[in-house]
């Protein structure tokens, strides 16, 4: 299913404020099928992608109240979801194997951490500058990725989507550290250059 | 290779992928406190990710998925009390929630004359992160590195051969350093450091007891 990214925004503050369900499904039905690839991808097995799968989805609906359309599209907002709570159940394990490990969660736009950060301030309609940049921005990084050479996207996709670290990459790629490391940060740059303002 | 400031973009990207380990991370989310340009560094970085996640291939979900969510959509949510740090945000919030202690309160150990360290994480290849606490105006013993060696200032400054670094400031040593960083006068000096592999201490007294410090 495709959903732009101004629809989504528009029934995310509609989970927000009317805890609409109905909005709600239409998200899930967007997002479940590709969240449940990206933890599959990253080695989940079926069964413990579904069950973080749900817990990626129980926070969107919980946390929606601190979605900021103006800060960053609604599918950035949701990988920083599910990359945390991909992280969460990293740190469980390691936990499990070395109980003297405490959790740590990146955690940016998904400003809240854990818990939502309660701003009802922010929970107002679109803008018409946020539906413009909402649907600019992510069709603008989409097109920066697909310019970006070769090898270039590759450590791009190992790192966000395999969950790949900088040592990983280069043994999976048989390369220098030093080259691989070099090749995010120019990925990176070229990437920023090309979406300038639009991010 | 010494370089000053700010991290490197690779570790901005990694960190915003996710992907890096609990000691790395908490460094880094630390490090952005203090500078918005890389928060939207950060930013941008997601910004990839969220690409991405919409460009995945659907992978079908059973309904079973929605209904059990379905079901706990009424689930209350408890707020996360985050305990108000005694020091007044003077230090970077990711580490204060990760010590979940007043800075006093840790456990401090000594390094040597006038310095304790107190260790916070210590990964599966030999990466510790630790905070170092040294008086004003004291010369740090001369050492190398067996790996990469990132100093956040977290109070008061130093200065090395490559320059001075102050509150917020990261100073990034690779394993072809050698240097003796001399904290500034005056205050003391708090560091959030992160090591690859033990640093390997010059001087024939240092060698003998670091194996008594640990770091």
């Amino acid at each position: 299913m495709e959903l732009p990214q101004e629809e989504m925004a528009a029934l995310l503050l509609q989970v927000a404020s009317l805890r609409d369900r109905n909005a709600f499904l239409q998200l899930f039905r967007h997002f479940a099928p590709r969240i449940k690839s990206f933890l599959m991808s990253k080695g989940l097995s079926d069964q413990s992608a579904d069950d973080i799968l749900q817990e990626v989805m129980l926070a969107v609906w919980q946390k929606a109240v601190s979605y900021k359309p103006e800060k960053a599209a609604v599918s950035t907002w949701v990988f920083t979801i599910a990359r945390n709570k991909y992280i969460d159940l990293l740190r469980r394990d390691e936990r499990r194997k070395e109980s003297s490990i405490e959790s740590f969660t990146a955690n940016s736009a998904d400003h809240s951490g854990d818990a939502p950060d309660f701003q009802p301030e922010d929970r107002e309609a679109l803008t018409a500058d946020d539906k413009v940049m909402q649907q600019q921005r992510a069709s603008a990084v989409k097109q920066a990725l697909s310019r970006l050479p070769e090898e270039q996207q590759a450590v791009i996709v190992l790192s966000f989507i395999q969950g790949l670290a900088h040592g990983e990459i280069a043994q999976h790629l048989d390369l220098p550290l030093g080259t691989v490391k070099s090749r995010i940060r120019l990925a990176f740059k070229h990437m920023r250059g090309e979406l300038g303002e639009v991010l | 290779m010494s370089t000053a400031d700010k991290l490197h973009d690779e570790w901005l990207l990694s960190y915003a992928a996710g992907v890096l380990d609990p000691g790395r991370s908490l460094l880094v989310a630390s490090h952005l406190t203090y500078h918005e340009d890389l928060q939207q560094a950060v930013a941008d970085a997601e910004s990839i990710g969220g690409s991405l996640l919409e460009s995945m291939q659907e992978t079908d979900v059973d309904d079973s998925v929605l209904d059990a969510l379905m079901n706990r959509l009424d689930e209350t949510v408890v707020p996360q009390v985050r305990p108000t740090s005694a020091t007044g945000g003077k230090y970077p919030q990711p580490l204060m929630d990760y010590i979940n202690c007043d800075m006093e309160s840790l456990k401090w150990r000594f390094m040597g004359p006038s310095m304790r360290y107190s260790l916070l994480w210590d990964g599966p290849n030999d990466e510790r992160l630790w905070l170092l606490r040294a008086h004003g105006g004291i010369q740090v013993p001369e050492h190398g590195h067996n790996g990469d060696e990132w100093t956040l200032v977290l109070k008061g400054g130093f200065q090395t051969s490559s320059g001075q670094y102050l509150v917020g400031q990261m100073s990034i040593a690779d394993e072809n350093i050698i240097h003796q960083p001399q904290i500034d006068a005056g205050e003391e000096c708090i560091s959030l450091v992160m090591t690859e592999g033990p640093i390997r201490l010059k001087g024939l007294l240092s060698r003998m007891m670091q194996p008594l410090i640990g770091i």
